[in-house]
């Protein structure tokens, strides 16, 4: 990892001295959080955290380190695009910051209510809205024009809408429901702005691409206190030209499995502690976990590079952020983050 | 400021080296008919402070901030107006019982009364009594109580009181009181309104407090008759109707909306012996909320619960020196929500108490409770107290109890998670106090130590969704110092009021103080009246406390102390036997200082009210 690392840095090193001779100015390192990986944390307080990439630093509060002044309360998740970071406040804000320094750019307030996560398409941005959260019949995705940082037109969806994959001209949106339950995925053809639905088992959340460009859908199944009952959790996989249902694999009753991860090949979950791996091939879900973890509340989680990433969290106290080696299930490294850590990014 | 800080320092190192504490008061005992006998008469071993007429009627501070300059409650609010509630000695507002005349009216799905959405102009006198009372009070009475009270005045009377009210942020305030009195029948009858927009600046930054309005209406009637010389019939009621919007905090707007509807009824029966009294309460209270995320639009969450009780109470005296007391108590209630569904459930308790008076100098009181709740098992309570007068000048009192808090509709029935396995939490506590009074200088000194277990938390689970679980064990201990002063000089009299308590509350586990809890707090008053010029200055000082468990001292994990002072001037434009007119000005947070008393939720700035109050 090290190595790796130095080797970017000579090379770069070298391509920036190639580049003197053209009058330009070195390339400098574009901010203090460039080769790391973000973590972000609902609180309250929300906050923002960063470590490097070889673990030798790590810095909580970035946000209100650099701009001294806070997120407000409910940071729900970040997008990255080109070289800026957009931090989504579910009381309606997004914070348009540079992804590398963190600096404040803009924010933009108008058009959001509810905005929950935000994906890129060209010059625009779309970002599911769940609008007033006590009605069904509102919900919309909000198309953001990037250069102008406001809310050009909205998209009506139907309730809940969750996280956002854009992947070439769609835009893939789960329908988690919102305080209630949905089972849809809205595809939106960026084009013309027009909606398809496809139907997943209940409580849509999680979304990945495989490595044949087939969006994985993780449901999570309706609980016996929502309006659906208890019904199946399950991994869908779709085809994103035609939109077709390939595979739906369900789980065993009861089972509620929130967080998935993708990395070459191979999906991973966890479902009470324990984490799996479902290969693009399988047609059943794994009989065996690879291994477990120790968390209180595994609340977020990313696969990167042989590595599980987890967030353990807490709301009342900083929580932990939990590096596990995937071949051997050992835990390799630890780092206190925000209060209600929740999402991985890597910068 | 620094001088009175020694002052208490001084005081307390030197008196809690010799190993003891307490402070406050002995009330006078009132005729039984009159107001909740109950706690004057049986709380010998516990620090209660009464707040009178002249502090209450200050109108243009809110009931929190009047509890906050004047006693040793802590409150979090949630920016001026919004949710205000109150906690003693480390603990936490569910663990802070609110009796209204006797009853408490702490919410049945939250635990906690909310100071914003109670009028103080409505009552007579406040009673505030640290320490534990679940005995006598119920669930929540563990880290003290607050006591509002009605009084019917059984003698020839007829007053009315008009106030009218301006200040800053479009505060605006209205309120008529009538008083009439005979010596068969008693009535007092209240109405108040209260609107602001509540827009004030943030200190130190270009935004100011937007969506926080609020606007009140209370309603208040109290009825008394003698039906004969030893029968009377006594009638409570309170309406209280709010709508709020509720502030966002830093850098976080708000579209929220609040709206509060509470009903108090109580019907008592007094039934008057040679060697005994019978009161039967019977009451009902209504609590309703809609939470609204988006203000404008029709759509809302909403819990309501009715509570319907009846009440015995029976006073024996067996001898000049023992007297007995029951009271059985029956309570149903019935809720209804967005969240929780249309659950009900009904309590029963049983109480003895018996104080022994060997002789003029000492009392004893022992009380035991035993409830029996529809959905869990309710532990054995006790209390213990008494005091000693070891001469004119210096009492001590002692009290030991064991006392609960009852899961809530909340913790039982939210779904999801609602937990239908919870214990009451339950608490155990000892209490010291001594109180000296010479001439016109009352010092009271109270140590205590308080143990809870079993303390109800909602924690996340791996299932996606938080539940209550009876996890925390948590102790507290600390020491209260309460000074009095009053004294005139012809026709000057002044007088002091200051509280100082130093509170230690850790949960077991960690060792790490509670959020919340400032270790150092104190407040002092000195009011100044000449003929018909009075004037105050009023100064508290708040510790810094912990936002999160993990105790980190940094601008988003915690807040930083702070000092603020109010002022006030008035003057009696008429002043004869049928008519007063009172003219004032006040300036709350003299010092424009920068606060906030729950994390990102700015205070007010500097802020003027100029107020009429005319009594014919």
């Amino acid at each position: 990892m090290k190595k790796l690392l130095y080797s970017v840095l000579g090379l770069s090193l070298l391509f920036s001295c190639s580049n003197d001779d053209d009058g330009t100015m070195p390339q400098e390192p574009l901010g203090d959080y460039e080769n790391g990986f973000i973590i972000s944390a609902e609180g309250g307080p929300s906050s923002v955290s960063y470590i490097s990439n070889d673990f030798s630093t790590s810095e909580n509060d970035i946000y209100f380190n650099v701009n001294g002044e806070t997120l407000g309360v409910y940071l729900q998740s970040i997008g990255f695009n080109g070289d800026k970071a957009y931090i989504i406040q579910d009381s309606g804000t997004i914070t348009v910051v540079n992804r590398y320094t963190f600096e404040l750019i803009t924010t933009i307030t108008t058009g959001l209510t509810t905005p929950r996560y935000i994906g890129f398409n060209g010059s625009n941005a779309y970002v599911s809205d769940w609008a007033d959260p006590f009605t069904t019949t509102d919900d919309y995705i909000a198309v953001v024009d990037l250069n102008s940082y406001t809310v050009t037109s909205t998209i009506p969806v139907s309730e809940g809408p969750e996280q956002v994959l854009a992947n070439n001209d769609k835009v893939f949106v789960s329908h988690k429901g919102g305080y209630g339950a949905n089972n849809e995925v809205s595809v939106i053809t960026t084009s013309n702005s027009t909606v398809a639905t496809i139907s997943v088992n209940d409580v849509p959340d999680e979304m990945v691409l495989d490595s044949q460009g087939n969006l994985l859908v993780l449901s999570e199944g309706g609980q016996s206190w929502q309006a659906t009952g208890e019904t199946l959790a399950s991994i869908t996989r779709i085809n994103t030209n035609d939109n077709s249902v390939i595979s739906t694999i369900e789980f065993a009753t009861g089972n509620h499995p929130s967080l998935m991860s993708y990395s070459n090949g191979m999906a991973y979950y966890i479902l009470n502690n324990e984490v799996y791996g479902l290969a693009d091939t399988a047609t059943n879900l794994p009989s065996s976990s690879l291994f477990s973890v120790e968390a209180g509340y595994a609340y977020g989680m990313f696969v990167k590079d042989g590595n599980l990433f987890l967030t353990d969290a807490s709301f009342s106290a900083q929580s932990t952020l939990k590096v596990y080696d995937i071949s051997s299930g050992t835990l390799s490294e630890s780092f206190s983050v925000g209060v209600g850590a929740s999402k991985i990014y890597f910068n | 400021m620094k001088l009175f800080y020694s002052l208490v320092f001084l005081c307390f190192s030197t008196i809690a080296l010799k190993g003891q504490i307490k402070v406050d008061s002995v009330q006078t005992l009132e005729t039984v008919v009159l107001s909740d006998v109950k706690l004057q008469q049986n709380n010998y071993g516990f620090k209660t402070t009464t707040l009178k007429d002249s502090v209450l009627q200050n109108d243009s501070k809110s009931f929190t901030d009047i509890l906050r300059f004047n006693s040793n409650v802590y409150f979090k609010e949630n920016g001026y107006g919004m949710v205000s509630s109150p906690s003693f000695r480390g603990t936490n507002a569910s663990q802070t019982a609110v009796i209204w005349n006797g009853i408490s009216i702490n919410s049945q799905l939250n635990g906690q009364t909310d100071f914003n959405l109670i009028n103080v102009n409505n009552f007579d006198n406040v009673v505030i009594k640290n320490g534990g009372g679940s005995v006598q009070y119920g669930s929540g009475a563990i880290g003290g109580s607050i006591h509002l009270n009605n009084k019917l005045n059984f003698s020839s009377h007829f007053d009315n009181h008009l106030r009218l009210n301006y200040g800053s942020f479009n505060t605006q305030k209205a309120s008529f009181n009538t008083n009439y009195g005979s010596s068969k029948f008693a009535v007092n009858f209240g109405f108040q309104y209260v609107t602001s927009d509540n827009d004030y600046m943030y200190l130190g930054t270009n935004e100011v407090n937007e969506n926080g309005a609020f606007n009140n209406l209370n309603f208040n009637v109290n009825l008394g008759y003698f039906i004969s010389e030893n029968n009377i019939l006594k009638l409570y009621h309170q309406a209280f109707l709010g709508e709020r919007e509720l502030s966002g905090t830093l850098n976080t707007i708000s579209r929220n909306k609040y709206l509060d509807e509470n009903f108090r009824t109580l019907l008592e029966w007094a039934n008057i012996g040679n060697h005994y009294t019978s009161k039967v309460k019977v009451a009902h209270l209504q609590e309703l909320f809609k939470f609204y995320q988006n203000k404008v639009l029709d759509s809302y969450s909403y819990g309501k619960v009715n509570t319907y009780l009846i009440k015995h109470i029976l006073d024996y005296n067996l001898s000049k020196k023992i007297a007995l007391k029951s009271i059985l108590d029956y309570n149903y209630f019935e809720a209804d929500g967005s969240s929780f569904g249309s659950p009900n459930r009904s309590a029963f308790s049983a109480t003895a108490i018996a104080t022994y008076k060997p002789d003029t100098k000492s009392t004893i009181a022992f009380n035991i409770r035993q409830d029996v709740t529809s959905d869990f098992k309710s532990p054995l309570l006790f209390s213990l107290d008494g005091s000693y007068q070891f001469s004119k000048f210096y009492k001590i009192m002692i009290n030991a109890s064991k006392n609960f808090r009852v899961p809530t509709f909340n913790d039982l029935f939210w779904q999801p998670g609602g937990n239908l396995n919870l214990k009451p939490e339950t608490s155990y506590q000892v209490d010291l106090g001594h109180q000296l009074q010479y001439k016109w200088v009352t010092l009271d000194l109270n140590t205590y130590y308080i143990k809870n277990e079993n303390l109800i938390q909602w924690k996340p689970s791996n299932s996606g969704f938080w539940s209550p679980i009876n996890i925390d064990q948590t102790h507290s201990y600390g020491a209260e110092l309460g000074l009095k002063l009053n004294k005139t000089f012809g026709s000057h009299t002044i007088t002091l009021n200051g509280n100082y308590s130093y509170t230690i509350s850790e949960d077991l586990e960690t060792n790490k103080q509670l959020i919340y809890v400032p270790k150092h707090k104190a407040n002092v008053s000195i009011a100044y009246n000449v003929k018909r010029l009075s004037f105050y200055y009023q100064h508290m000082f708040n510790d810094m406390v912990f936002t999160t468990e993990d105790n980190i001292i940094s601008p988003l994990y915690s807040l930083p102390k702070y000092d603020l002072g109010n002022i006030g001037i008035s003057y009696q434009l008429i002043q004869n036997k049928n008519h007063n007119l009172r003219l004032g000005l006040d300036i709350n947070n003299l010092y424009d200082t920068p606060y906030q008393n729950v994390i990102f939720r700015p205070m007010p700035n500097r802020n003027y009210n100029i107020q009429l109050h005319y009594k014919f």
